[in-house]
């Protein structure tokens, strides 16, 4: 059995992670006009916990997770690297858990993985559903496919069930995809997303269309299902304060490289890398005083030009000379476990105040309390 | 207070919707924008905050003309422009539209030269100046220096860079209105605050009047000089400043603060989950929010509340503010948690 690519192993990673990425990375396109999109990153989602990505266009976040369940379509190409999954297997009783080289499985044995295990929502479900069949449907076919035993009656009662699920009444059933509201739309694809009792559910950018008091409602209810079903979760977004509240781990994304991973209040109230910094600047506050912000200078990469040294170092405030000419790797910094990928965390003498607080300031700090007297970790 | 340049005046527009697939459909009203004035003012920037569907861009296009009203007038400098009469060359070089999406708004087949230098041709300038004007467009949003960008292909730049670039395709006529609808909502989070310095900075420098329009509340707290909120075509507050983000009165503008994440304010409780599922039209009488209102009322099913004045300057289209009920005006994000009837 050593030799199936679907082989059953003890991970030594034991039995917390659902999905394993290990130094993943993918192009775009082939030989010398190949353009990488993502570069050697490893990330793991842990059971019954919150992923999140965050990273603005063109970092690589979705292509990093499209890719690692072989949903990523040419011209994108898997240069490297491992993706694992690993969930309760029904087949073979509660206790045992499978894991699944995703990237050897065959398109039968991913197709019998595909919304059972892992499920997708994606941004914008006016384009993820079909606009000419009803969203009963929908429903239907995914439930005949995946279920050979249920019958039709049984099909329907799940999927009225599922609907209520998400606070929406059964007769939407009936309805055609252009009658429904964009946040009904969005809560007809979480009902979908989570038909099958998936281990991992991926939601890419799924409130970025809606409006605030829209997406308010459906990450409440995202949490309200997650405490009853316990499926893991990776939310990918570019809007950190929402990441904020809802991931346990947050890992930032830039050009293809992830510049910092850490639990997530660690990451919002002590941002290690100057881009993090940076994003989490750039948010306007709702309350305190009114101040000049800058956000970051300058403009995310051109990935199609060779780029030497650090990525973020062209927008960098801090950047020290090394960073124009060599690549920083992820590193553990401290032993809280997490990790950030900055040349200024080498030595003490080069971290900024601003990324070596142990707490957030009260006050968001004015740039002027660079003076401050703070020594790095 | 400051000169009003741009004035809109019960600015109405109804678009009329055939409902149903049977031989006989009837004919439904949708008050995209119901009864709207507001003015603006040189130096100043007003912030329009609402939601998809409130009416924000419609009301944009209007004061732009590119949408007809239905009824209501508009002043430019004084002089009262009548609903139907037809846009002029005047009107367009004085007001300015900018779009939400940089991508979709300037013409991918030519060089960003052409998109700056075919207003100014089409609004008479001199042959000879045309070349310079452009590039003095482009150094005004600091795309410097301007030849680096001007043989460009849209194509080439990064979304920041091309709404700065249509930034420049509206300054270049010289407006002195400049309607900004959703400048940044499409553009990375890091280079969004660079748009909204450079609005602020034409607007105290060079004297423009700036509609800025957005779903955002944030942002329209970091820059707003006056602050509307619109629900289902209405205004339902108005303030000076930001006060009605600090300490909002309409319970719509609580809702809408309260479910903006906020981390920083871990005692913060978000808002109830309400139930939608029967959610539809707006009510055709009475307060347009109060299906989804917490305080609701008898008096907000039947009858339409007006702006009631909440304190100098601070306007809220709800009955909890008329005289004889009283309420505790709760800070930010509370919800408002008392309500007396």
């Amino acid at each position: 059995m050593t030799s199936h690519p679907m082989d059953e192993r003890n991970l030594d990673v034991g039995n917390d992670v659902v999905l394993e990425i290990e130094d993943f990375s993918v192009d775009y396109g082939w030989g010398d006009s190949a353009v990488r999109a993502v570069n050697n990153v490893s990330l793991s989602v842990r059971r019954s916990k919150v992923l999140g990505i965050a990273g603005e266009s063109g970092s690589g976040k979705s292509t990093l997770v499209y890719a690692a369940t072989r949903l990523l379509r040419s011209p994108g190409v898997i240069a490297g690297g491992n993706a694992r999954l690993t969930f309760d297997d029904p087949a073979s009783g509660d206790a045992k858990r499978r894991t699944v080289d995703l990237l050897a499985a065959s398109m039968s044995e991913l197709r019998s993985i595909r919304w059972s295990q892992v499920s997708i929502v994606l941004q914008s479900a006016l384009n993820a559903l079909n606009p000419v069949l009803r969203i009963g449907h929908e429903f239907d076919e995914v439930l005949r496919t995946h279920r050979r035993d249920m019958t039709k009656l049984q099909r329907r009662q799940r999927a009225a069930e599922l609907l209520q699920l998400v606070g929406l009444n059964e007769d939407r059933l009936a309805r055609f995809p252009h009658e429904l509201s964009g946040g009904q739309r969005q809560r007809i694809m979480i009902a979908l997303a989570l038909a099958l009792d998936p281990q991992l559910v991926i939601m890419d950018e799924p409130t970025t269309a809606l409006d605030v008091v829209t997406q308010r409602e459906i990450v409440n209810e995202l949490a309200q299902l997650r405490a009853r079903f316990g499926f893991s979760m990776i939310f990918i977004t570019h809007d950190l304060s929402l990441l904020v509240e809802l991931a346990d781990d947050i890992a930032v994304m830039y050009a293809g490289n992830v510049v910092e991973w850490a639990p997530a209040s660690d990451l919002y109230n002590t941002p290690r890398h100057p881009y993090t910094l940076g994003l989490l600047n750039s948010s306007p506050p709702l309350s305190g005083e009114r101040r000049e912000l800058v956000g970051i200078a300058g403009s995310p990469p051109d990935l199609s030009q060779p780029l030497s040294g650090c990525s973020f170092h062209a927008r960098c405030p801090f950047a020290l000379a090394r960073c124009a000419s060599d690549v920083p790797q992820l590193r553990v910094l401290d032993d809280s476990g997490r990790k950030v990928a900055c040349w200024l965390h080498e030595s003490p003498a080069t971290v900024p105040a601003a990324l070596a607080r142990r707490t957030r300031p009260v006050v968001a700090e004015a740039p002027a309390s660079e003076t401050s007297t703070e020594v790095g970790t | 207070m400051s000169d009003v340049l741009l004035e809109a005046r019960h600015l109405s527009r109804h678009f009329i919707v055939r409902t149903g697939n049977g031989l006989i459909r009837p004919k439904k009203v949708v008050r995209a924008v119901d009864d709207v004035s507001l003015s603006l003012h040189a130096r100043r920037v007003t912030a329009v905050v609402g939601e998809s569907g409130s009416g924000k861009s419609v009301l944009a296009r209007m004061l732009a003309r590119i949408v007809t009203p239905t009824s209501g007038e508009l002043a430019l400098e004084g002089v009262t422009i009548a609903a139907h009469a037809s846009r002029t060359l005047a009107y367009t070089s004085a007001v300015q539209l900018v779009l939400q999406d940089p991508f979709a708004s300037i013409n991918p087949v030519h060089r960003i030269r052409h998109s700056l230098e075919r207003p100014l041709a089409i609004h008479g300038t001199p042959h000879s100046d045309i070349a310079a004007r452009a590039s003095a467009a482009l150094s005004r949003v600091s795309l410097e220096p301007p030849e680096r960008y001007l043989d460009r292909y849209p194509h080439e730049l990064s979304g920041g860079q091309l709404q700065r670039v249509s930034i420049a395709r509206a300054l270049c006529v010289n407006p002195k209105v400049l309607l900004a609808d959703e400048p940044i909502s499409m553009l990375d989070v890091s280079v969004r605050l660079g748009v909204l310095n450079l609005l602020r900075g034409l607007c105290d420098d060079e004297q423009l009047a700036v509609l800025y329009i957005t779903h955002d509340i944030a942002s329209a707290r970091y820059i707003a000089d006056e602050t509307i909120v619109m629900y289902a075509g209405q205004v339902v507050e108005h303030s000076e400043g930001t006060t009605l983000i600090d300490a909002p009165s309409h319970p719509y503008t609580q809702l809408l603060i309260a479910s903006v994440p906020d981390p920083s304010d871990p005692l913060r409780q978000a808002p109830e989950i309400e139930d939608r599922t029967g959610q539809g039209l707006f009510p055709a009488e009475g307060c347009r929010f109060a299906p989804r209102c917490p305080h609701a009322m008898e008096v907000c099913r039947t009858s339409a509340p007006p702006l009631f004045e909440v304190a100098s300057g601070h306007e809220s289209r709800c009955w909890l503010h008329q005289d004889a009920v009283k309420v505790a005006i709760n800070g930010r994000g509370q919800g408002g948690t008392t309500s007396t009837t």
